[in-house]
């Protein structure tokens, strides 16, 4: 097992955690605990809290937030940040191509039936290019670590990637309540995120306008993730619109306004695709906007991330990455790939089932964690009521092996004790760069021994910091 | 701004105003109903009928006119879409979904509020506990009122609120006046014993207004001068007048900043009018039942065309 704090064989401290282990072992644990205590009630004072779907409609909750943060040293970020460039740039390309093309399919690399009969694919956005030929605006790659140079990719997530509030309020709540560590490290500032998001997505738009007017477009108060929406809207200044707030007149995209209505030119879609516009996509959608996509089809506005590019992080096509990488770069990925087993193939199955008890298993379609299997974790008979579920559809699973991820410490009531971790990177793509905010949003399985990160499954978060030059 | 936006700061604003009235209205039925030998039982009963929500209590309480039963209506049950706890949430609902246009300040005097609240009134209260909890009520409104003043622009997203405000103060002095318009009529110092008075005293007090009328009146209590300090004085901030004044400036600003002229804003100015003419008559024989029924439905008809002219929706 891998701590990234103590190492391999539970040493001092690894380099890059030299100083803060000082500086732990200067505190009082109990003013520590208080801290903690503290930067919950800030959390809940500001509202930074998420709702869970089915509860009361009162109910809001926190994300636990753990006060130890977790550091990576500049090199070991170097080498994150060139092979996630390279992933996304290649998930660009990929989806142009399959939007306009498909020269992977005629090359026999993807099986067409991987695109044609995929949810994700949508034959709306065939023979159309985005504007400054951008399809992901923003991308949250999460990666996971089993060793000291050992890193690999889980997901890509290039839909509606969510959790950079997080990664802010994490980072400017940690400067308010331990400023010294902040002046005895040297950390990359990731404060700027929201103005680069509103200078890449305005970037997308130079051809046509100067000044564009941005909106980020929320499903509204009650969606799990509408502080976020709030929080990004605000720190960029723009309006946060709701499809209700938007009509489509003569092929402009309109906001209604209390003087009015204005145009607007770059939408920050925060939901689905399928709620878009009820005349393209989900015809029984209340949250979209009648009209929209055909307005964006004519180059009227333009929406981030592009529709259909759930093509990309699908969990089938997922396992193709590095093949894609290939095709379109012309180079051997950079990042791991964790090895997957497609449960179409007959072969894999059959192994899939008799190594039940030491895969994860996950549903292609699925998100957040629900539906999937922890082997090693799993009672007997759950792993035969999931056994059951795979064999009556093993084209709707995929299984890899279950990493020994890294750990780092979190503060609990008995001291210090090691958690699992995922890093979830946030990538920002405009017409002439792709680049990623230094860090990410770093997820801890608080449960002892647990692997699963998510918060709707009681995962927390801590602050990530990369340091050094 | 969205028109969506300005109707959510326009209703918050109007839920937390309606939220500070009903925590006065109490307080001042509690002053009352300590400070005389019997428990003050039509009082309350006044208190549940003025808000409108009568029938609502009837229903759930079985016609049981306990003081504990009433406070715990007004001020935490859910299923009365006025108690405080209601509009608290619907305040806070509101604030969240145009978090956007407000400032740091004014957010967090709203989300702290509503976590008070929230945390006061999850339990059945007794009639002990009231004074501080109405305090803190009042405190978070006034706190707010405060922060909206020193943090926020005061450009449209001002107005919007301050509309909210106005209409609803408005509404809420023309309903505690209406309640005991017979109290107030010229005839009524004939019979007016000591009764009455106490009955004026609440009336003042609901609308904070106890201190300052007697600073201005030396103490002495006439139906006649209550009447015309609640509805005509032009420096007492809760008074129609007052409130009229605030709208139609408002309004203006609107129509400046938006360079437009709008109906909400011409039947303010006629309000407002129609206000100073009404003071010029005879109070003697001025229709006050009449008046304050045709002036609550001109304040809600107005609300309905600011509506229709902002695009709030």
């Amino acid at each position: 097992m891998f701590d990234e704090m103590l190492g391999e064989h539970n040493q001092e401290a690894r380099k890059p955690y030299e100083q803060l282990v000082s500086w732990l072992k200067e505190q009082d644990h109990k003013k520590l605990l208080k801290k903690s205590v503290t930067a919950e009630q800030l959390f809940r004072r500001i509202g930074i809290t998420f709702n869970v779907y089915g509860d009361k409609e009162a109910e809001e909750r926190l994300i636990p937030f753990d006060l130890i943060p977790r550091i990576l040293a500049a090199d070991e970020w170097r080498t994150l940040e060139r092979g996630i460039i390279q992933r996304v740039a290649a998930i660009n390309a990929f989806l142009h191509d399959i939007y306009n093309g498909q020269q992977i399919i005629k090359a026999g690399v993807i099986p067409a039936d991987l695109i044609y009969k995929n949810k994700a694919f949508l034959p709306q956005m065939c023979g159309f290019t985005p504007a400054g030929g951008v399809y992901t605006h923003v991308v949250g790659v999460d990666i996971v670590r089993t060793g000291p140079n050992d890193f690999f990719v889980l997901e890509d997530n290039a839909r509606v990637p969510s959790g950079v509030s997080y990664m802010l309020e994490n980072r400017s709540t940690m400067q308010h309540m331990f400023p010294e560590l902040f002046t005895a490290h040297k950390i990359k500032p990731i404060s700027h995120y929201p103005k680069e998001l509103y200078n890449s997505l305005s970037k997308c738009a130079k051809n046509t306008i100067d000044n564009p007017n941005v909106a980020v477009l929320t499903p509204g108060i009650f969606n799990s993730a509408y502080y976020e929406h709030s929080f990004l809207a605000d720190e960029m200044g723009v309006e946060l619109v709701q499809g209700s707030d938007l009509e489509v007149h003569d092929g402009r995209v309109m906001i209604r306004t209390t003087a009015g209505t204005e145009t607007v030119d770059v939408i920050y879609r925060r939901i689905d695709d399928d709620f878009l516009d009820p005349l393209s996509f989900g015809p029984n959608s209340l949250l979209g906007t009648p009209g929209l996509f055909d307005a964006y089809r004519n180059g009227a506005v333009i929406l981030a991330n592009a529709p259909g590019t759930g093509i990309a992080d699908d969990k089938a096509i997922y396992s193709y990455i590095p093949e894609i990488i290939k095709f379109y770069m012309g180079e051997k990925a950079l990042l791991n790939n964790i090895p997957t087993w497609r449960c179409a193939d007959p072969d894999n199955l059959i192994y899939v089932l008799d190594h039940l008890h030491e895969l994860v298993v996950k549903e292609v379609h699925g998100s957040g964690g629900y539906g999937m299997l922890v082997g090693t974790a799993a009672s007997k008979h759950e792993l035969a009521t999931f056994a059951k579920k795979l064999k009556a559809n093993p084209g709707k699973y995929v299984a890899q092996p279950t990493l020994a991820l890294s750990t780092v410490p979190v503060l609990t009531k008995s001291g210090l004790a090691p958690r699992h971790v995922d890093l979830r990177p946030f990538v920002l793509v405009s017409p002439d760069n792709i680049k990623v905010t230094p860090g990410g949003l770093t997820r801890v399985a608080l449960k002892k021994g647990s692997l699963i990160v998510n918060s709707s499954q009681g995962g927390g978060t801590k602050d990530t910091w990369v340091i050094g030059s | 701004m969205l028109g969506r936006h300005g109707n959510s700061l326009f209703w918050m604003a109007r839920y937390l105003e309606r939220s500070e009235n009903i925590a006065r209205g109490i307080q001042a039925t509690l002053h009352h109903a300590l400070s005389r030998e019997d428990d003050g039982e039509q009082e309350w009963e006044a208190i549940v009928n003025n808000g409108g929500a009568g029938k609502i209590f009837k229903r759930k309480n079985h016609d049981t006119l306990s003081t504990t039963n009433i406070i715990n209506f007004l001020l935490r049950d859910r299923d009365n879409p006025n108690s405080v706890t209601s509009l608290m949430s619907k305040a806070r609902q509101n604030g969240r979904s145009v978090r956007t246009s407000l400032t740091q300040e004014v957010w967090l005097s709203l989300n702290e509020s509503w976590i008070a609240c929230e945390t006061a009134l999850n339990r059945p209260l007794s009639v002990h506990e009231l004074p501080i909890i109405l305090e803190g009520i009042i405190k978070g409104s006034c706190l707010f009122r405060g922060a909206l003043y020193g943090t926020m622009l005061h450009n449209d997203i001002f107005n919007f609120l301050r509309l909210g405000t106005f209409i609803e103060r408005a509404d809420n002095t023309f309903r505690t006046v209406g309640a005991k318009h017979h109290r107030l009529l010229p005839t009524a110092k004939v019979i007016g014993g000591s009764e009455d008075q106490s009955q004026w005293e609440v009336m003042l007090r609901s609308l904070a207004a106890w201190r300052s009328f007697n600073w201005l009146n030396k103490g002495q209590l006439d139906p006649l001068s209550v009447a015309d300090f609640l509805i005509f004085d032009e420096r007492m901030p809760r008074s129609i007048n007052f409130c009229y004044k605030e709208v139609t400036s408002n309004l203006e600003d609107l129509s400046n900043s938006y360079r437009r002229n709008y109906k909400s804003l011409d039947m303010s100015r006629e309000i407002c009018l129609g206000l100073t003419c009404g003071r010029s008559k005879n109070i003697q024989k001025f229709d006050l039942r009449n008046f304050i029924n045709d002036y609550i439905w001109k304040n809600s008809q107005l609300s309905l065309t600011i509506a229709s002219d902002f695009n709030l929706n």
